[in-house]
């Protein structure tokens, strides 16, 4: 029972955990693209400065 | 019988495809050095890292298998994913060897093991990582394709007497490498972003349906009729055990130190704190890689017979799946099977590029290569690459079973690479000597249990080992042969 209790308990956090996670992270990770591809196609000397 | 329609659902996949290549191609002029293809100019933060390790670490062949584990084992067939996520979040807590690694600057692991064990060792590394790495992946394109035609509705007897499988993943791998080539690792990074959210989409949406329309009390009682106690508890479970969880904490924490395509993120991250915290942040994914996948598998045990998926247990889900899903679900789920896939076959082929143009090819420059030199044959590589996968993964059929393969060529790798990692980054007395002895004896376990258990005269002794025992064994003897190999090399011995 404990072991059934343990398995219900994960399935339910995998669940609402990913789905907050997907949300968050799909936010997130569109900043990070777009800082991401403005610091490469800054010339090498600037990146070097800002680095 | 599947409940695909081609103009919903083939309009989603449609759109899913379209959006893909467009982001992957867009970003090939921000690629202007061989550092931009190999490790993204090391420009990567902190949430595309997680995004992009997420989505790579899940294809459909990951799906397939674990699926295959909820159906064979119950629930209990999701503890490797929890050994993962333990193993994850303690290295990347504590940074154990990744620190080291990331401060070193290198782009792969065998640049590092040059640093300690010279250029030989460097060399012999890069060909096992290559040679373990591209044979496990052998796999995963029929696999895929095997679960794309089963949830559209054909039989497997169907798929095996056409070549629709073929040409569906070649056309699928053609674009995957058209991409790849372009941009390279910025182009995989952009679509494993674009592909974490559509394959996350995918997979929570069948989840929260599978829980409503089947629900959790028949899922259960499925598990208890076929596995009892065994089907919750792996150390109740006669096909699991001690031995198993051994072998998969050990496996899943050398996957986590030194498998190519997750390393990357950590070598591709813009600093230290970055690929640690990627880690960390990512590690609770890894229990969701195997729970959510061995829940549908566990939801086809309760819904088929045997007779409707030919009795081979790797076909339940799928076809469970084709079943049960509505509509434009079914749309969702294969974009989200095919972002997967996708996103793991490009992350693939640029990781073992980068190794056999970093390690493998380094030995036989006369001269360092110009950046323009560079990317054309990096560039070549990956193109050599998914042409090798094409004809081996794809129009050769490999024989026998699924995981004892992925097992074995993964084993010949992660026990010998763990191994010369931890010992490059935590032990003085580590050599050469050492370095080689434990890529030998890493290899020779488990490719030893494998022909042991071809041969008919041995055959039963290969059974009563078992392979967890077996792997473990191969850890064991591969840290054992690198303590050994150092301690007997002479002090003031170069190299």
């Amino acid at each position: 029972m404990q072991f059934q209790m343990f398995w219900l308990v994960l399935s339910v956090v995998c669940v609402v955990w990913y789905s907050t996670i997907t949300v968050y992270v799909a936010i997130k990770g569109f900043w990070d693209i777009k800082s991401m591809l403005e610091r490469l196609a800054a010339p090498d000397d600037e990146n070097a400065v800002n680095r | 019988m599947s409940h695909f329609s081609w103009p919903i659902d083939g309009g989603i996949i449609g759109l899913y495809l379209l959006a893909t290549m467009a982001a992957g191609i867009g970003v090939r002029r921000y690629v202007g050095k061989v550092e931009h293809f190999l490790v993204a100019g090391r420009e990567m933060n902190l949430y595309l890292g997680i995004a992009s390790l997420a989505a790579t670490e899940f294809g459909i062949v990951t799906c397939m298998y674990t699926a295959q584990n909820g159906f064979e084992k119950g629930f209990a067939g999701a503890t490797p994913g929890i050994l993962q996520a333990v193993a994850m979040f303690v290295i990347g807590i504590t940074g154990f060897c990744v620190k080291p690694l990331r401060d070193s600057g290198v782009m792969t692991i065998p640049e590092l093991f040059e640093k300690r064990f010279g250029p030989n060792v460097r060399w012999l590394a890069g060909v096992v990582i290559v040679l373990g790495g591209l044979l496990n992946m052998g796999v995963f394109l029929r696999t895929g394709g095997e679960f794309l035609l089963l949830v559209c509705g054909f039989e497997s007897g169907y798929i095996s007497g056409t070549h629709y499988l073929e040409i569906v993943m070649t056309i699928l791998l053609l674009s995957v490498m058209t991409y790849t080539i372009l941009g390279g690792m910025l182009s995989v990074l952009v679509t494993d972003f674009l592909q974490f959210i559509v394959m996350s989409l995918g997979l929570i949406i069948v989840t929260v349906l599978i829980f409503k329309d089947v629900g959790w009390t028949k899922m259960m009682d499925a598990v208890q009729t076929h596995y009892g106690a065994g089907g919750f508890n792996p150390f109740a479970n006669p096909d699991m055990g001690v031995s198993y969880v051994v072998f998969n904490l050990l496996l899943q924490t050398a996957a986590t130190l030194t498998w190519q395509t997750t390393i990357q993120r950590v070598l591709a991250a813009k600093d230290t704190d970055t690929g640690r915290k990627v880690y960390t942040r990512t590690a609770f994914f890894f229990v969701c890689r195997f729970m959510i996948p061995a829940l549908w598998g566990v939801a086809a045990l309760a819904m088929l017979v045997p007779e409707q998926y030919g009795g081979n247990t790797l076909y339940a889900m799928p076809v469970f799946l084709g079943q049960f899903l509505p509509v434009g679900v079914m749309g969702i789920l294969i974009a989200a099977m095919l972002a997967a896939d996708m996103s793991t076959d490009s992350s693939y082929m640029i990781a073992w590029a980068g190794v056999i143009y970093n390690d493998i090819m380094s030995p036989f420059r006369r001269r360092a290569h110009t950046e323009k030199e560079g990317l054309f044959w990096s560039r070549f590589i990956v193109a050599t690459i998914g042409v090798f996968l094409m004809f081996w993964g794809l129009w050769y059929k490999l024989e026998g079973d699924l995981w004892t393969y992925l097992g074995v060529t993964g084993t010949i790798y992660l026990s010998s690479m763990s191994t010369l990692l931890i010992a490059c980054c935590y032990w003085k007395r580590a050599n050469d000597w050492g370095a080689f002895g434990a890529i030998l004896a890493g290899a020779l376990i488990p490719v030893g249990f494998l022909i042991l258990g071809l041969m008919p005269a041995t055959k039963p002794l290969a059974k009563s080992i078992g392979p967890y025992y077996s792997g473990i064994a191969a850890y064991a003897s591969a840290a054992v042969a690198m303590v050994i190999g150092s301690l007997l090399k002479p002090s003031g011995t170069k190299g």
